[in-house]
């Protein structure tokens, strides 16, 4: 078949060129603002509402630097005075708090006891889905304009540290609409809020800590990893959270960028079934817990940045961190002795351990919503299987790990916790190591020893005396083994070298600060 | 023809109500305790008081049934619940994101159109030519190409090399931000109804009716333009909109490496967060899409194709 006329294969193509060119002819840079402004990429933001007693919404509110608390920490986990200046005991069960009072609200109004009063009362509220995490308090009271009384219902040590979550973000009583209109005591007021697409902010010029380096922000929410990394090489923003470990080098390199990395509280276990033959066997346990070599883990499956060997529960940096220095050392003729002691021979020849003569496979589960899991359990199997120790790795959905822990259905499984979401050891430990407690369900763990220790250390007030009892439980658990620690993740801020005044914290929750400035 | 446009809407019933059963169904499907699961303190473990409260609250330890007669009743209002999350309407969430997905979906759709119908007639007209060649060598190209990938290289080249496009983000009634994410979306769709066009013009211009008009002496743009498109149209237009239905089911890739807050968006936060009655709305809402596509496709075929218009 021959095709005669050839125009319609002309307006084919000019209608395609025009198309092309019609795209090219746009100029997406806006143009330059006289005022300082920052963009910064995040990941997640809040959901519909802004409210920071409602579920985790305060945790972005106070990421993005609208909202401040009582007290916070510092960038090595330490307790600090925030909008507090300083608190007291006064006896066991009450605590007075004094208030800065150079502190005003994004509306000028100026911070009081009856604000700090109504948004602690907010989150006490039964009606308050979190309401139950806070029912050790008793009452709260107003002292004077500047002080206030907490009263417990019975002794309790995280007290002060609790009012540092974010969930008690102190907000202007005169506020008409927090969910849609938040008015706090941060750097940043806010201005508009479009929900998963952007939050902008302006500088809070009476910021109580000084005038914020920046006179305009904005928030963009970006969940893909490499769209934010494209976002900050693009220019589109100065700064991205959670940049890719394995990018982190090219970023470095290209002279443009800071990429700063900071370890988090946020620490991966390998959980052990310790109702369950093999692993019920201690020396097993033992083998895995110094047989597994941190660094290469961090190394292999972490591209050496996006997480740090953990040689303890806490990163180094806390003062509640105990850590066990045998972690470090990988002496695997020491380890092969030990397992071949306890009745793990390979019997057969065939490269892998047998148990008293019966041959073995432990199962490793894990799951996929944390990207650091799943290449980080592959490198554990590797480890295991040059021990000898036959091992398999099951990713499935984090519900069905539940399950399968809830009957004792498993025989390790690599899970990640914030261990101090408030920087006291309670959170975690009486979650793991007291024998009721979920996790401890899990492992099968309990000791009596551990029990006692972890009710005395809620119930103690000194502090040196609360380092001890957690030091000891630390030291059962490096002994009975229930779970052993592998890593803290690290989290990882690109940003254009324009921006200065960058600091990251452990905590995760301060981000935005006043000292952020961008040269232009 | 009233008639099987009622027996359309019939049979369609029971595939809703199984849909939605299926859908309800899920939470009690997947493993791990619902309440649980949606208070998970982001640290890790989840306050046991908080969490019977929580069951209490939403009537989770009531019996299967009657969960899902209570969730039926209301979806047949309207209404699909609370997110366990934000505590606001899942309908209305649903709805504000389909509005954006809607948007990335017709402009995919436009683009899809725009570059596979003339490249599918080209390479019919010149079939076996080098510009065939050509033009299959790019749809096999399309087809095959992951789109994240294509989404990435988009980026690359047009924010981080050229610097004339934003690499990501959703500005509404922005353009810029649109045509990232609709190419990226819209080429392997285009590959597919490229060579639809290209095998079904072939297909017609080998039919009789055309050699007679050929031979009746019209030009060969009469034959193409007034006697085979017309013709070649019909699978196309069926395949078309069905692709057009999966593209209102929002493309969970596209919207998450683009940051467009669209129904997929919606569905994968929802699943990452566990937020139970937004992933059942989601799955509802976008079987009813489909199921509306669907029937409109095929009513629409059958005003097409008079053959098969009067054998109804």
């Amino acid at each position: 078949m021959k095709f005669k006329s050839q125009s319609c294969v002309y307006i084919t193509i000019l209608v395609l060129l025009l198309a092309v060119v019609s795209s090219m002819c746009i100029n997406p840079n806006e143009p330059p603002a006289s005022e300082s402004h920052l963009r910064v990429a995040l990941a997640y933001g809040p959901d519909k509402t802004l409210d920071p007693a409602e579920k985790w919404t305060g945790w972005y509110m106070r990421e993005v630097g609208v909202y401040e608390t009582l007290f916070s920490h510092d960038e090595n986990m330490n307790l600090v005075p925030e909008l507090a200046k300083s608190y007291e005991k006064m006896t066991d069960t009450e605590w007075s708090i004094q208030l800065r009072d150079n502190v005003y609200f994004h509306d000028g109004k100026k911070m009081t006891a009856d604000d700090v009063i109504f948004s602690i009362k907010r989150v006490l509220d039964p009606k308050n889905s979190r309401s139950s995490e806070y029912d050790f308090i008793e009452s709260i009271e107003k002292q004077s304009e500047n002080e206030i009384k907490i009263k417990t219902k019975k002794i309790y040590a995280p007290t002060i540290a609790s009012l540092s979550d974010p969930l008690v973000s102190i907000i202007s009583s005169d506020a008409t609409d927090i969910a849609k209109k938040p008015v706090g005591t941060g750097p940043f007021k806010f201005k508009n809020f479009v929900e998963s697409v952007s939050l902008d902010l302006v500088q809070h010029p009476d910021y109580w800590k000084g005038k914020p380096g920046v006179d305009k922000l904005t928030i963009y929410f970006i969940p893909d990893g490499t769209s934010r990394l494209f976002k900050l090489e693009a220019g589109e923003v100065d700064m991205a959270m959670g940049i890719p470990q394995s990018e982190v080098e090219t970023l470095k390199k290209s002279g443009k960028y800071t990429v700063d990395s900071k370890e988090t509280l946020r620490t991966y276990f390998l959980y052990l079934n310790t109702k369950k033959e093999p692993l019920n066997n201690i020396a097993l346990r033992k083998a895995i817990n110094y047989g597994i070599n941190r660094s290469q883990i961090v190394e292999k499956a972490l591209d050496g940045i996006g997480g740090t060997p953990a040689l303890g529960i806490f990163p180094a940096s806390m003062e509640w961190s105990y850590a066990d220095p045998k972690l470090n050392e990988n002496n695997e003729k020491e380890i092969r002795e030990l397992l071949e002691g306890a009745g793990f021979k390979d019997t057969d020849n065939d490269g892998y351990l047998e148990y008293n003569g019966k041959k073995f496979e432990l199962g490793l589960l894990t799951y996929t919503s944390r990207p650091q899991l799943k290449p980080s359990a592959e490198v554990i199997i590797t480890q295991l299987e040059k021990l000898g120790i036959k091992s398999k790795l099951t990713i499935l959905q984090s519900g069905a790990i539940e399950n399968k822990m809830a009957v004792g259905d498993y025989d390790m499984a690599l899970y990640a916790w914030g261990v101090a979401p408030v920087g006291d050891p309670d959170y975690f430990i009486s979650k793991h190591f007291l024998s009721t407690s979920s996790e401890a369900k899990k492992t099968g763990f309990s000791n009596k020893r551990a029990d006692e220790l972890v009710k005395m250390g809620v119930e103690t007030l000194d502090k040196d005396k609360r380092k001890e009892y957690y030091k000891e439980i630390q030291q059962i658990v490096t002994h009975e083994i229930p779970e052993i620690c592998v890593f803290h993740q690290n989290s990882i801020l690109g940003a254009s070298n324009k921006v200065k005044g960058i600091q990251q914290y452990p905590s995760e929750v301060t981000i935005i600060t006043h000292r952020l400035s961008i040269e232009e | 023809m009233h008639n099987y446009i009622i027996k359309r809407i019939l049979i369609t019933l029971p595939i809703l109500f199984l849909i939605s059963l299926i859908s309800f169904s899920l939470v009690f499907i997947t493993p791990g305790d619902t309440a649980q699961i949606a208070l998970q303190n982001p640290s890790g473990g989840a306050d046991e008081k908080t969490v019977e409260a929580f069951r209490e609250q939403h009537g989770l330890n009531d019996p299967f049934y009657v969960q899902y007669i209570r969730w039926l009743g209301n979806a047949l209002q309207g209404n699909l619940g609370k997110s366990y999350m934000t505590n606001s309407s899942v309908t209305d969430s649903i709805l504000k994101a389909f509005q954006v997905t809607v948007v990335l979906a017709a402009v995919s759709m436009a683009i899809s159109l725009i570059i596979a119908i003339p490249l599918g007639m080209l390479a019919a007209l010149y079939k076996g030519t080098f510009l065939d060649d050509v033009c299959r060598f790019f749809s096999l190209i399309g087809v095959s190409m992951p789109n994240f990938w294509e989404a990435y290289i988009l980026m690359i080249v047009f924010a981080l090399i050229l610097k004339i496009l934003p690499s990501s983000g959703y500005v509404p009634n922005n353009w810029k931000y649109i045509i990232l994410p609709s190419v990226a979306l819209g080429t392997g769709y285009a590959a597919i109804t490229m060579r639809l066009m290209r095998n079904s013009l072939l297909d017609v211009l080998n039919q009789d009716y055309i050699m007679s008009a050929r031979a009746k002496g019209l030009s060969e743009i009469t034959v193409v333009f007034r006697h085979a498109l017309k013709n070649a149209f019909i699978p196309v237009i069926t395949i078309a909109g069905l692709n057009f239905g999966y593209l209102l089911n929002g493309s969970v890739i596209i919207e998450t490496i683009f940051a467009w807050p669209g129904i997929g968006n919606l569905l994968v936060s929802a699943i990452l967060d566990k937020d139970y009655p937004v992933i059942q709305g989601c799955i509802l809402f976008i079987a009813v899409i489909f199921l509306v596509i669907n029937f409109l496709v095929d009513i629409s075929y059958t005003y097409l194709n008079p053959k098969i218009r009067d054998n109804i």
